[in-house]
Parts: C-alpha cells; sequence; structure tokens
C-alpha cells in the first residue's frame, strides 16, 4: 500500500497537472493562442516553423457568398479554427464534376460545405461555445513509413515539451473507429516511443494495452518515427515561439515537405502515460530548473534522462538513417517536361484527363535495391520516360551514337555532349563506360529522390534494365545520409512473408 | 435552531429558503470533492447542482422521470435531425418543441393517473432541465454518444447523491443548526483546490503505468 502511494507520486494525474503545470507555466495570453489555430499557425511561420499552407480564411456570412470555391486546389481540409478534439474536420482528396471527394468515399457539394461553414459560425464545434470561423489548409499528405499503420487519417506524433526538454511523445494512429481521426478518446490509438531513438515501444487503445492495429493486425512496436531529431528540434520550438511552458505539441509528416506542426496544445492529455509505460510527473521533475543551453542539449538532457528502453543504435552515434538491402523510394518526376503540350493534341479526351491525374501526382513510388557495390544509382530506360525524361532520352542516344562514330580526341566529344546538356538545362551530365564492348556514352541525370522519408537530389545513370526485378539501383553516391544495414531487409521480408 | 437562522426567519424569510442557500454550498463542496478525489467528471459543477435542486423541487421520482423523458427526446431528435442537415439554432428550436411536447404529455398522463405530483411540476426545475439538455446534446455531438451518456450518468447519480443528502433529517437539522459551518466548507473547498494527488479514478486508469514506476 504505501509503495502504491509512493509509486502513484510518479504519476501526472488531472489535478497536478492543472494545478502544478498547466496553472503556474501556461498564461491566459498562451493559452489564448494555442486555442486559436489560425495566429498560432502565423506565429510559428514567423519563426520558420513548417506549418501547413492556408488556402482561405471564412470570416462571416459575406465572406462565406462572397467565397471563389473554384480557387481551391483538389485537396484540401476545411477546419473550424477553435475545434478541439478533430471536431468538425473535414478532409476533401479529390474533386469529381464540381463535387469534392470526402475520406468516407462521400461527395459533398457547395451547399454541404455551406451548412458547415453556418455550423462552425454558430460554434458547433468550438468547445467553449461561441462564435467560430472557418478555414482551408493543406491537406498534409501521409508518409509512406506511416501509411500502413494508419487508418485513413493523417497519424501525428504529439511531444510534450517543458522547460525546453521533450519529455514524453507517443505516435498517433487513426483507426477505423476512430473515423479517420488521430485523436485517442475517439477510438484511435497511441504508440509509445522512446525518445532516444524515435522507435514506438507499445501501444494503447480505449487505455488498454494493445499489440496490433486493429484493422491492419500490423505489429505496433518497433516502428521507426522518420526524421526523429527534426520532430524533436521542432516541438522545441514551438514551445519557446509559444511561450507555453507545458505543451503538447502535435507534428505530421508529409510525404514531401517532412514534419509540419498542426497544432499546439495548452491542455495536453495524459494517456501518453499509458502509451510510453511512463510516469510523466517524475520525467517533468526531473528536468524542472535545468539549465538548458540550446536544442542539441535539451535533446541530449532528453534522451540520457529518459531513453533507453530500446537499445541505441549505431544511428544515434552517427546520425544517420539506417537503410536495408529492399526500400520503398519515391522519384520525383521532371520539372519542366519538355513533353508536355508537344504531343497532348493527339491525345483523347480520356487520355487528357489521365495525363493530368498522372502529373498531379507528383513522384513516383517504387521498390529499389540498395546496391553498396554500385557507384552511381541507376534507374531503368523505360522509367526515365514515365517521369518524363523521354525527349532527353531520344536525343542523347541519337547524340552519343553519333558522336561514337566521330574521330577525333575526347576532350572534343566532351564538348560536343555538353553543348548538348546545356540545350537541355541543368542537372545533366553524363558518365564513360569502358567494356568488353568498346566505349559507351551514359545519361546521368540529377533527379529528386525520397528514401526512407529523407531527401536527396543526386546523379542517377539511366540504362536498360527492364529484364531485371528492381527498376531501380540505389548506389554509393546516393547513399551519403545513409547507413545500410542488409539484416534490417531481410527481417521485413521474413515478416510479410509470414504474416 | 441557532440564534442566527431565527434572527433570519423573524425578518419575514422562509425556512426552506434559509435551508437551500445554507445547502447550497454544501452540495457544492461535494461535488469537487466528487470531481478531485473520486474523478466523478459530470458537466461541470452547475449542471449536478442545478439538477440537485431541481430534484429537490420535484421530488426525486417525478425529477429523474422528467429529466429522463427530456434526456431521450433529445437524443431521439438530435438523431433524427441529424440526417437533415439543418443550421444549428433552427435545429436546437426543433429540439426544443419536441422536448416541450413530450414533457407536457408526460405531465398530463402523469395527472390522468392521479399523480398530481407529477402534474403539478412547477416549470421552474423543468425549464432548468430543458435548459441542462442543450449541454447534454452538444456533448454527444463533441464527445460521441457513448461519452455523453456517461457524462450524463455521472451528473445524474451526483444529483441523485445530492438529493439525498439535501432530504436527510440529520442534514437538515445540522445546518440549521450550526448555519456557521460554510466557513469550515470554505476551508475544505481551498484543500480541495490545492490537492495535486490521484484522483481515486486515476489509480485505475494508471494502473498499468503504476506498475511499471521504479521507487528508489
Amino acid at each position: 500500500m504505501l509503495t502504491l502511494i509512493k509509486k502513484s507520486r510518479a504519476i501526472l494525474g488531472m489535478n497536478a497537472r492543472n494545478l502544478s503545470y498547466i496553472g503556474p507555466n501556461n498564461t491566459k495570453k498562451a493559452i489564448d493562442l494555442a486555442n486559436d489555430k489560425l495566429r498560432s499557425k502565423e506565429v510559428l511561420r514567423a519563426a520558420g516553423i513548417p506549418v501547413p499552407e492556408v488556402y482561405g480564411i471564412i470570416r462571416n456570412r459575406q465572406e462565406l457568398e462572397n467565397f471563389k470555391w473554384e480557387s481551391l486546389p483538389k485537396s484540401f481540409v476545411l477546419k473550424p479554427n477553435r475545434g478541439m478534439g478533430g471536431d468538425g474536420i473535414k478532409i476533401i482528396y479529390g474533386k469529381k464534376n464540381d463535387k469534392w471527394i470526402l475520406s468516407e468515399g462521400r461527395t459533398v457539394g457547395v451547399e454541404d460545405f455551406r451548412s458547415h461553414i453556418f455550423n462552425i459560425f454558430d460554434g458547433f464545434y468550438s468547445l467553449f461555445g461561441g462564435e467560430d470561423i472557418a478555414f482551408f489548409e493543406e491537406r498534409i499528405k501521409i508518409n509512406n513509413s506511416l501509411k500502413p499503420y494508419s487508418f485513413r487519417g493523417i497519424p501525428d506524433i504529439r511531444v510534450i515539451v517543458y522547460n525546453n526538454v521533450p519529455v514524453m511523445a507517443m505516435l498517433r494512429l487513426s483507426t477505423k473507429e476512430s473515423g479517420g481521426k488521430a485523436n485517442l478518446h475517439q477510438g484511435g490509438i497511441g504508440v509509445g516511443i522512446d525518445i532516444a531513438t524515435g522507435i514506438t515501444t507499445q501501444a494503447i487503445q480505449h487505455d488498454q494495452i494493445t499489440e496490433r492495429t486493429p484493422d491492419a493486425k500490423l505489429k505496433l512496436s518497433g516502428i521507426r518515427v522518420p526524421y526523429w531529431k527534426t520532430i524533436l528540434e521542432i516541438a522545441i520550438q514551438c514551445q519557446k515561439t509559444s511561450s507555453l511552458g507545458y505543451v503538447g505539441v502535435d507534428i505530421a509528416i508529409d510525404k514531401e515537405k517532412g514534419p509540419v506542426v498542426l497544432e499546439i496544445n495548452a491542455h495536453a492529455g495524459l494517456s501518453i502515460q499509458i502509451a510510453n509505460l511512463a510516469p510523466l510527473k517524475y520525467r517533468l521533475q526531473k528536468v524542472q530548473g535545468l539549465k538548458i543551453k540550446n536544442e542539441a542539449h535539451a535533446i541530449r538532457v532528453a534522451q540520457d534522462l529518459f531513453g533507453g528502453e530500446i537499445e541505441q543504435e549505431i544511428e544515434e552515434i552517427s546520425g544517420k538513417q539506417i537503410l536495408g538491402i529492399i526500400e520503398d523510394v519515391s522519384i520525383r518526376r521532371r520539372v519542366d517536361s519538355r513533353t508536355e503540350g508537344s504531343d497532348e493534341s493527339t491525345l483523347s479526351k480520356k487520355d487528357k484527363a489521365n495525363l493530368q491525374k498522372e502529373r498531379a501526382k507528383e513522384y513516383i513510388g517504387l521498390r529499389a535495391k540498395v546496391d553498396t557495390g554500385a557507384g552511381y544509382s541507376s534507374i531503368d530506360k523505360s522509367l526515365a520516360r514515365e517521369l518524363g525524361y523521354g525527349d532527353v532520352i531520344d536525343e542523347f542516344d541519337a547524340v552519343s551514337k553519333d558522336i561514337l562514330q566521330r574521330t577525333g580526341s575526347q576532350e572534343e566529344r566532351d564538348t560536343l555532349l555538353r553543348d548538348q546538356f546545356a540545350k537541355w538545362g541543368e542537372g545533366f551530365s553524363n558518365v564513360i563506360i569502358r567494356s568488353s564492348h568498346g566505349v559507351s556514352y551514359r545519361l546521368i541525370i540529377k533527379m529528386d529522390l525520397i528514401l526512407s522519408g529523407i531527401k536527396i537530389n543526386t546523379p542517377v545513370t539511366v540504362i536498360e534494365r527492364s529484364d531485371l526485378k528492381f527498376p531501380v539501383i540505389i548506389g554509393r553516391k546516393s547513399l551519403g545520409h545513409f547507413l545500410v544495414d542488409p539484416s534490417k531487409s531481410l527481417k521485413e521480408l521474413s515478416k510479410s512473408a509470414g504474416s | 435552531m441557532s440564534e442566527l437562522v431565527s434572527f433570519i426567519m423573524a425578518q419575514h424569510v422562509d425556512i426552506n429558503t434559509v435551508f437551500l442557500l445554507l445547502a447550497l454550498p454544501f452540495i457544492a463542496t461535494l461535488i469537487a470533492g466528487f470531481r478531485q478525489i473520486i474523478g466523478i467528471k459530470s458537466f461541470g459543477i452547475y449542471s449536478p447542482l442545478v439538477l440537485t435542486f431541481a430534484f429537490w423541487a420535484t421530488d426525486l421520482k417525478y425529477g429523474v422521470a422528467i429529466f429522463l423523458v427530456i434526456f431521450t427526446t433529445g437524443t431521439i431528435a438530435r438523431y433524427i435531425l441529424k440526417k437533415v442537415r439543418l443550421l444549428y439554432m433552427p435545429r436546437m428550436a426543433i429540439v426544443l418543441t419536441l422536448i416541450s411536447i413530450a414533457v407536457l404529455a408526460l405531465i398530463t398522463i402523469g395527472g390522468h393517473f392521479q399523480r398530481y405530483g407529477l402534474s403539478s411540476t412547477s416549470i421552474l426545475p423543468i425549464l432548468i432541465m430543458i435548459v441542462l439538455i442543450e449541454k447534454f446534446i452538444s456533448a454527444q455531438v463533441e464527445k460521441g454518444f457513448r461519452t455523453a451518456a456517461f457524462l450524463s450518468l455521472e451528473t445524474l447519480s451526483i444529483s441523485i447523491a445530492g438529493y439525498f443528502v439535501l432530504s436527510w433529517g440529520a442534514f437538515q437539522r445540522f445546518v440549521l443548526e450550526y448555519p456557521y459551518y460554510v466557513f469550515g466548507l470554505l476551508v475544505i473547498d481551498f484543500l480541495l483546490g490545492k490537492w495535486s494527488g490521484l484522483r481515486l479514478s486515476e489509480y485505475l486508469r494508471f494502473r498499468n503505468v503504476i506498475k511499471h514506476v521504479d521507487v528508489d
């Protein structure tokens, strides 16, 4: 009994949270800022913290009447400014014949939006009643590595920051039950995260410990949250900027932009303790009064004090992301594709629509082989064509063939090629391959790749490898930010084979 | 009866009013204790307090009957109106209309079956309950039916507990005998306000975390 009471003192309860942490540390002004999503977004952006873009604000009926619906992009999110707990949020995935497609697959028109926005005006979704305003915001595109774990909706990472130190974190996943929202009280899953490594430990749903996702039955421990260090840094910056002494920062990871702050909370919930099976009050007391010099120091303190549930990994020492042999990679399409417009007139209407749809997807996602034996990364010719480099490949083939037949010094040949590259714009070069068949030229294109959540700009050779299993090989020149662990992919593969 | 109470009554103040005003601080403290020590949530302090006094005014069984009718009508009305998209205020007006009709039907039926306690219910406690229903319904929207129903149940339980305290003879005599006890309540409220320990419900909620705490 005595130990029970002693142990329970390490836990942060509602009473202590309100009395000892929110009361003295969060001023009314700072709380008001946190509850006003638009204003806090503005303040964070001004401080250089990444936040989702705002497409439009509707403050009153008149603005609603005059709103230009066609100014909205195909995909966006509609939010009440003072909404709480994810209520009143509508996520729009696309547009079809003047109707918008919602996350549930339902379509809605302008009238539905109007009625929803009227409800927002009436304070239907704001926790304190009272009038509210509505705004449209950029829809975060879910990061590949977290995608399988989330049922619709965007997963986010909640980090509690106190005295500049990130003290506890959890990954929140939406489930079928939570209706695509990552809020725990609606049935979302909270997954504890080891603060040192960013690897998940165990998970809860409805405050009960759970092993796997309810829908896809995936294991919830051992997930590596990408951009972990950046996430911690952003959380610390948010505390400084918001001047909330005790703050819960919600960060989502966008496929292309990386970590983005969704919102800051002055009244962060307590379930995070169950997800981490760790007492929060104990941690808060540990960091209280510490003199934190800078962000790096804060992260070191957090890692030293609260990390270590999971073995320290090499990544921690080197700061590099670990890759397996087989990895998912996203390759960006050519930005200024010269094929645009030229052959479009010959396309049928349907093909045109398809082409536009394809173009809207800026990246192509594929499975790649990581090969430390290769110098350059390489991609298959047909894939390069799909990425929009068809004309470059054709011209390069013609020119290089022409050059090889010419007599003359190597230098002369190189200048010829260089002139050609200059015509195409930046990012093109070549490599000379000498093999038993003689000399040949290979085209090199600088491309944007996303590997394990990290964006790199790297030279890629274009070769014929349609006969091989992987259309993409990641070579040494692209692996500067990574370490390769051959056992990682084997584990993954055997896991997927087992299930 | 204390001198103070006798003095007040000599100024033509109704003894019922004196008792209720002296009992109110106790009920308020009770609700605060339920929240801070036990962890029963309820809709704030105001709803269970007002509901307690509404029950006192109507008699418990009739009060609960009216409350349940209002609650059920409100919930069903909301459920039906969810399918027809309407703006908030007109929708609430429809809900309130349906509630009024239901309550009127209830007390008429009560009168018909010689339940005069029901038919002679004054409008004030009924109005109080109708006002509260907006909170209950908006909670259903915000937190989902399960959570809201649970909160409503907790509020109802606290109010029923409050009602029993109010109608307990010993308590009534105590309050009128020692009206200065309210100053003692101030001290208790102050201590409750400084209480930062876990609530009883939190021992249950965090039981798994407690197991994992290392005491050094």
